[in-house]
């Protein structure tokens, strides 16, 4: 099984000798050799390789953290080991967006070409009995095929492909970034990088809005970007502003339900009830079988039920 | 290969059970970002699978068992997000050498299918 919570650490070689005779899947466009070796290191204490490798990734991204500061908040003593969803909140905390990166190498080694170190979760032991080992990709040899990592008590191990990659594969391909906000790794897809922002809101809605638009940049036709920005600035109380991203969205998109439902939330609390209720139909009809049916109905009823606002300059 | 098969589904449930997204209750408001990016996966999960069960190799073999693949979609359609996600990456990591058509592929596809959409209980009844 796949742990929760990751018990002790295990241990990387500085270098082993594993013969590299099976041939890595490298992405074409990626040097044949990085390095970051800006990336800080934090020799672990005992068991604590969760809060080491975080210290090493929020350092990396800018921010300066000890182990010892991180320990209350992702190691849990009795199981001397870290949980992965604390892992990642811990991140997002520390003013960093957890980049969860798909389960590939070439998704791994395009990050990190890309200048973004990456947390993993290592399974060093079998699974069947495993060691749980988190450490930090910093680069790697594509000659030789070797990973080159932040570890433990290790501060540049050395590991070949193919050992690196059973220990992966048997933590299931698990690894993060700790993104800055604003910047956008190299191989991220657009679903997954929405999906970290939208868990990064809540701690940080100036950041949120950065990331927002670094990736509408990035993806100009991604509509859970630009929803993403209209519901921040909602919460920042700036509806005239959520108002005009949801209707960048809907010119690009314009069987969005979810958009279209929001933009008709937002017209009928500042009382164009009329608006609203077309909004709303469009919204209806995108929706039919989908999860968000029910919470559009929901807001149909609402907004059957307010007032419209005579004062109100509506569209 | 089935019991291994079955171990990995473990691991991986329990994997996306970390960042599975609690449904929103049904209440009027703004959409949050979160319940549309899960509303999201789930349509492209959703998509992955009735891909695979559209192919004529796989809705064969399902009917000579009994099942049909409008009933197999509905089954899909009716799994938790977590499982449909564990479904679809399942469905798209199958062996078989690239192509999960391949003949032992269409066997372990259907026995997949079934495997996640419960039907397979229903043999073990019989």
């Amino acid at each position: 099984m796949l742990a929760l919570l990751v018990g002790a650490c295990g241990h990387l070689p500085r270098e082993d000798s594993g013969p590299g005779a099976t041939s890595a899947p490298w992405p074409a466009d990626v040097p044949p050799r990085i390095e970051l070796t800006r990336t800080p290191f934090f020799p672990q204490d005992d068991h604590q390789c969760g809060p080491a490798a975080l210290a090493t990734a929020l350092g990396a991204s800018g921010i300066s953290v000890q182990p010892a500061e991180l320990v209350g908040e992702v190691y849990v003593p009795a199981r001397k080991g870290s949980l992965q969803a604390e892992m990642l909140a811990t991140t997002r905390r520390r003013g960093r967006i957890a980049y969860r990166i798909e389960p590939t190498f070439d998704a791994l080694a395009r990050a990190v070409a890309g200048g973004e170190p990456v947390v993993v979760l290592l399974n060093l032991g079998v699974r069947s009995w495993p060691i749980w080992h988190y450490a930090v990709v910093i680069g790697y040899e594509r000659e030789g095929e070797k990973i080159l990592l932040r570890s433990g008590r290790t501060e540049r191990a050395r590991l070949s492909w193919r050992r690196f990659r059973g220990a992966w594969s048997r933590a299931g391909n698990w690894g993060f970034i700790a993104l800055t906000p604003g910047t956008v790794p190299a191989g991220a897809t657009a679903a997954a990088y929405a999906a970290a922002v939208a868990d990064f809101e809540r701690d940080d809605r100036p950041g949120a809005l950065r990331a927002y638009a670094a990736g509408s940049a990035r993806w100009p036709d991604e509509p859970l970007l630009r929803l993403g920005t209209a519901n921040v600035l909602s919460a920042q109380g700036d509806r005239a502003g959520a108002e005009q991203a949801l209707r960048d969205l809907l010119a690009r998109r314009p069987a969005d339900a979810a958009a279209r439902n929001n933009l008709a939330e937002l017209l009928s609390q500042r009382g164009c009830r009329d608006a609203a209720l077309a909004q709303i139909a469009i919204a209806k009809s995108h929706a039919r079988a989908t999860p968000l049916a029910p919470l559009i109905e929901a807001t149909a009823r609402e907004i059957d039920a307010r007032p419209a606002d005579p004062a109100a300059s509506c569209p | 290969m089935i019991m291994s098969f079955r171990g990995s589904v473990v691991a991986l449930t329990l994997a996306a059970f970390v960042t599975a997204v609690v449904p929103a209750p049904a209440r009027a408001a703004l959409i949050d970002t979160n319940t549309a990016v899960a509303a999201t996966q789930r349509a492209a999960n959703l998509a992955r699978v009735d891909s695979v069960l559209a192919r004529a190799e796989v809705a064969q073999r399902l009917t000579d068992l009994g099942v049909s693949p409008q009933s197999a979609h509905e089954r899909a359609a009716a799994l938790t997000d977590a499982e449909l996600a564990n479904f679809a990456t399942q469905l798209e990591n199958a062996p078989a050498g690239g192509d999960i058509l391949a003949v032992i592929g269409i066997v372990f596809v259907v026995l997949m299918i079934l495997e996640f959409t419960g039907v397979i209980d229903i043999f073990k009844k019989v």
